[in-house]
C-alpha cells in the first residue's frame, strides 16, 4: 500500500443520551472537529466514508440522511458497515481509496445513537434458525465465550475488575467519555450486578451516543499540510465463521485478532510488540476480552494476561499503556467505537492527547472487534515507511 | 486507473443468481451459486481470493451485519473482508480500489438483495429522513413520481415515451423474464403506482445474486477478450427532495465526469458503445442519458436492464456484469455500468468496462 497518513481527528462528547443533536447534527460535531484539526476546510474534501450500524437505530442506508453532517453531499461517499469493526473498517477502506490513487484528502466518520433505537433488539437480528435463541447479544455470547476463556487460563475475576478499573480511571482524564468513574474501585466492580456469570455490569461496555472522525492524507498531502502525520505502517483485517459454535474457542485462541496482529507486525517491523508499540488502543467491548486480546496481541505468552494488568504493565505508566481513552469500556458508540480507537492512537502520534497524552508515542496500536469474532488491526507511526 | 506498479484492474469473472420474482432459496444458497459462477469464469478457486468485499443492506434482509450470513460461501473466514452497505457497484469500485492500492492481486465482490421478503417499498421508507419525511410515509416510489410529475408537467410528450420505453425494456429482457413482455397500450392501461408512474413503468422486483472477480492485470500482459475495470466515480446528492433540481441526476453528472477522467475520456463525448444503466422507472432512463452524456449511438440495456428484474443493492453489480459479458463477446468496447441508490437517485456510482489489448 503507498503511503497515507492521518492528518487530523475529532469526536463528540460521548454520552447514554445526546437529545440535544440529531443523527446528522452528532455526525457534523466529530466531523468539523477532525477538520478543524487537520486544518482543511470542507472544500478540501476528496470523499467521504461513514460507518454506522443501521439497526441499532432502525435505518437503512442511513448515508443518505446523515451523510450532510459529514459534508458529503456533492462528494462521493459510501458507508461501511461491519458490526463492531465497522469504524475500523471504515479506516481501512479509506486508507485503500487513498492509497489506490483516487482521492488525496478523505473524512471518515462513525456513529452510533444508540439512545434513538435499541442495541438488544438490534443485535439479537442474528440467523433466525440457529444463533438467535441462544447466542443474542453482546452479554449472552461473551458470557459463554468468558467462561470457557476463565475455565483454560485461569484468570480470575480480580484481574478483570483491574481492567475494569484502569478503563474508568483512564477515562477520567479524557474529557470526551461517557464513563467518569475515575475512584472505581476493583470492591465495587465485584459487588457491581451480575449480568450473566462471570460477566458483571462493571465488566461491560456502556451503550452511547457519539462520533468520531478522522481526515486521511495521500503522501503529499500530509507532508504539507501536517507537522506531525500519523503514518498508516499496517491495516489488517480477519473475518471469522458466522455461527458462534463453529468459532473454535474463541476467546482462548481469537485466531483472527492473532493472525492479522502477526501480519500486521510483520508489515509495520514489529517483532517484540510489548516493546516496539509505545500505546495500544484497542477494542474491548468486556474487561475479560482485554486479557485475552493481550495473548492474540503477542502482548504476553498464554495464560499471562492476568499478571501483565496485575504489574501495572498497561496502565498509564507501564510499560505499554493499553486504552489511554478509557476504551470501549468506558465509550461505546458501536459505529464510532473502532474509529475512535483510531483516532485515539493517531491522537498519541501527533502528540495532541492532553492529559491522555503517553510521553514521545511514535508506534501505535488500533484494533477493532466485531460480529463473534472479526478483526481489524491498524498499526501507526510517526515515520513514514520506507 | 493503474497501479503504482503499472498494472490494471480486470474483471476476471461475473457470476449471477436470479433474478426470480421470489427465490425459494436462503440468501447463502443464492450467493454460493452466484460465487461459484464467477469463480470458474474466472478459473480461480476459493484459495486464489486474497480479499473479499460484500455488499448488502442490513433491514432488507432484517439481519444486523447481514454480510455475515455469506462470510462463508464467499470464502472471507480468515480471510479480509469489508462491507458496503450500499448499491453493490460500491463494491466493485471499493474492491478495484484494494487492488489499486496494492494489498491483494484478486478480489472477490459479492452483492446480493432478496425483495421478496419483505414489502421493499416499504422497508425504503425507512431510509428517509425521520423527522420530516419518513411521517408523511414517503418512500422511494414516491419519491420517483414527484420526480417524473416535475418533468412532465413541462414536457407533454413525457409519459407517452416512457411507455414505449418500458415496452421496449421489457421486450428486450424476453419472455423468460419475471414480468415478460407487454405492448405499450398495456403499460399505459396498468395502474398508476405514484403518479404519473404506471405500474408497467416500473422495473419489477426481485431475489438475486451476483459476484465478479477483480484481478490485477500486470502491465504488458494485455489479451484480446478480457475487461478492464479503467474508470470509477461516485457522489450523494443532498438528501431533501427540495435542495435537489429533481429534473436532473446532476450527482450521476458528477459521478460519471469522475469516472470518465480517470479513464481519461473527454467528459462530453465519453466514446462508449455500450450503457447498463439502473433504471428503475422509466422516466431514469432519459435522466440517466442526460446526466451521463450518453448519446444516441450508444446502445442502452440490450437485455432489459432492471426491467428483467431488480433485486436490490446486487442492481448495480449485475449491470456491471452484463456490461462485461457483451465487451467479452465482443458486441462492445467501452462500456458505462451504473448503480443508484436512495430516493430519486440520491446516489449514484459508476464504472467505465474497456476491451483489453
Amino acid at each position: 500500500m503507498s503511503a497515507v497518513a492521518i492528518i487530523g481527528t475529532g469526536q463528540t462528547r460521548h454520552a447514554s443520551r445526546r437529545d440535544d443533536v440529531s443523527q446528522p447534527e452528532l455526525v457534523r460535531e466529530a466531523a468539523e472537529a477532525a477538520l478543524a484539526d487537520a486544518g482543511v476546510g470542507p472544500g478540501d474534501l476528496d470523499a467521504v466514508l461513514l460507518a454506522n450500524m443501521e439497526l441499532f437505530e432502525g435505518r437503512a442506508l442511513p448515508e443518505l440522511w446523515a451523510g450532510e453532517g459529514a459534508y458529503a453531499a456533492g462528494r462521493p461517499c459510501m458507508k461501511v458497515a461491519t458490526g463492531g469493526t465497522s469504524g475500523t473498517s471504515g479506516c481501512i477502506a479509506a486508507f485503500h481509496q487513498v492509497a489506490a490513487g483516487l482521492f488525496d484528502v478523505v473524512l471518515v466518520v462513525g456513529y452510533e445513537k444508540h439512545s434513538e433505537g435499541h442495541a438488544q433488539t438490534g443485535m439479537a437480528l442474528t440467523d433466525p434458525f440457529w444463533d438467535r435463541a441462544v447466542a443474542s447479544g453482546a452479554v449472552g455470547n461473551f458470557a459463554l465465550s468468558v467462561s470457557q476463556y476463565v475455565a483454560e487460563r485461569g484468570v480470575t475475576e480480580e484481574q478483570a475488575a483491574l481492567v475494569a478499573v484502569k478503563a474508568r480511571r483512564n477515562a477520567a482524564r479524557n474529557p470526551h467519555a461517557h464513563l467518569q468513574m475515575a475512584g472505581l474501585t476493583v470492591e465495587e466492580v465485584l459487588a457491581s450486578r451480575m449480568l450473566a456469570d462471570p460477566v458483571r455490569l462493571l465488566d461491560m461496555c456502556p451503550q452511547s451516543d457519539g462520533a468520531c472522525a478522522i481526515v486521511v492524507a495521500s503522501a503529499e498531502a500530509a507532508r504539507r499540510r501536517c507537522r506531525r502525520p500519523a503514518w498508516v505502517l499496517a491495516a489488517e483485517t480477519r473475518h471469522e465463521q458466522p455461527y458462534i459454535g463453529d468459532i473454535d474457542r474463541r476467546l482462548v485462541t481469537m485466531r483472527t485478532l492473532r493472525d492479522a496482529a502477526r501480519a500486521a507486525y510483520e508489515r509495520a517491523g514489529v517483532r517484540r510488540p510489548l516493546a516496539d508499540l509505545d500505546v495500544a488502543e484497542i477494542y474491548e467491548p468486556v474487561s475479560y476480552a482485554e486479557l485475552a486480546w493481550y495473548e492474540a496481541l503477542g502482548l504476553c505468552a498464554e495464560g499471562e494476561a492476568g499478571r501483565l494488568v496485575e504489574g501495572g504493565v498497561t496502565a498509564m505508566d507501564g510499560e505499554l499503556p493499553v486504552n489511554p481513552s478509557g476504551g470501549v469500556l468506558s465509550s461505546n458508540p458501536v459505529g464510532a467505537s473502532g474509529v475512535i480507537r483510531v483516532a485515539e492512537a493517531a491522537l498519541q502520534i501527533h502528540g495532541r492527547g492532553g492529559e491522555r497524552q503517553v510521553e514521545g508515542a511514535s508506534r501505535a496500536l488500533a484494533t477493532g472487534y466485531g460480529v463473534y469474532a472479526w478483526a481489524d488491526v491498524v498499526v501507526l507511526g510517526a515515520q513514514e515507511a520506507a | 486507473m493503474r497501479r503504482a506498479d503499472g498494472a490494471a484492474v480486470a474483471v476476471a469473472g461475473v457470476g449471477e443468481s436470479g433474478p426470480l420474482a421470489c427465490d425459494p432459496r436462503s440468501i447463502p444458497e443464492m450467493v454460493l451459486d452466484a460465487v461459484e459462477a464467477a469463480l470458474a469464469d474466472a478459473s480461480l478457486g476459493y484459495d486464489d481470493v486474497e480479499a473479499v468485499v460484500t455488499a448488502s443492506v442490513d433491514l432488507f434482509d432484517g439481519v444486523t451485519a447481514s454480510n455475515v450470513a455469506v462470510t462463508e460461501v464467499v470464502g472471507a473466514v480468515m480471510r479480509p473482508e469489508t462491507r458496503i452497505s450500499g448499491d453493490g457497484i460500491c463494491a466493485a469500485i471499493h474492491g478495484a480500489c484494494e487492488l489499486l492500492a496494492g494489498t491483494c492481486d484478486t478480489v472477490l465482490v459479492v452483492a446480493h438483495g432478496k425483495a421478496s421478503m419483505a414489502s421493499h417499498l416499504a422497508l425504503t421508507e425507512w431510509a428517509m429522513d425521520p423527522v420530516f419525511l419518513q411521517p408523511l410515509g414517503v418512500g422511494f416510489l414516491a419519491c420517483a413520481g414527484l420526480q417524473a410529475r416535475m418533468l412532465a408537467e413541462e414536457d407533454a410528450g413525457a409519459v407517452g415515451r416512457w411507455a414505449d420505453l418500458a415496452a421496449a425494456r421489457r421486450a428486450d429482457a424476453g419472455s423468460d423474464a419475471i414480468a415478460g413482455p407487454c405492448s405499450v397500450e398495456e403499460v399505459l392501461a396498468s395502474p398508476i403506482v405514484a403518479s404519473p408512474l404506471r405500474a408497467g413503468m416500473a422495473a419489477p422486483p426481485g431475489d438475486g445474486a451476483c459476484a465478479v472477480a477483480l484481478t490485477a492485470r500486470p502491465p504488458g500482459a494485455q489479451r484480446e477478450g478480457r475487461v478492464l475495470l479503467t474508470g470509477a466515480g461516485w457522489d450523494l446528492e443532498p438528501h431533501s427532495l427540495g435542495e435537489r433540481d429533481l429534473r436532473r441526476w446532476e450527482g450521476l453528472r458528477r459521478a460519471s465526469d469522475r469516472a470518465y477522467a480517470a479513464a481519461g475520456l473527454d467528459p462530453s463525448h465519453p466514446a462508449l458503445d455500450l450503457a447498463e444503466p439502473s433504471c428503475l422507472y422509466a422516466h431514469e432512463e432519459e435522466l440517466f442519458r442526460a446526466a451521463a452524456g450518453v448519446g444516441e449511438g450508444v446502445t442502452v440495456s440490450p437485455g432489459g436492464g432492471l426491467f428483467a428484474g431488480a433485486a436490490p443493492v446486487a442492481s448495480g453489480l449485475s449491470r456491471l456484469a452484463d456490461a462485461a459479458r457483451r465487451i467479452r463477446a465482443g458486441t462492445a468496447r467501452r462500456a458505462l455500468a451504473h448503480g443508484t441508490w436512495g430516493p430519486a437517485g440520491q446516489a449514484h456510482a459508476v464504472a467505465v468496462l474497456e476491451a483489453d489489448g
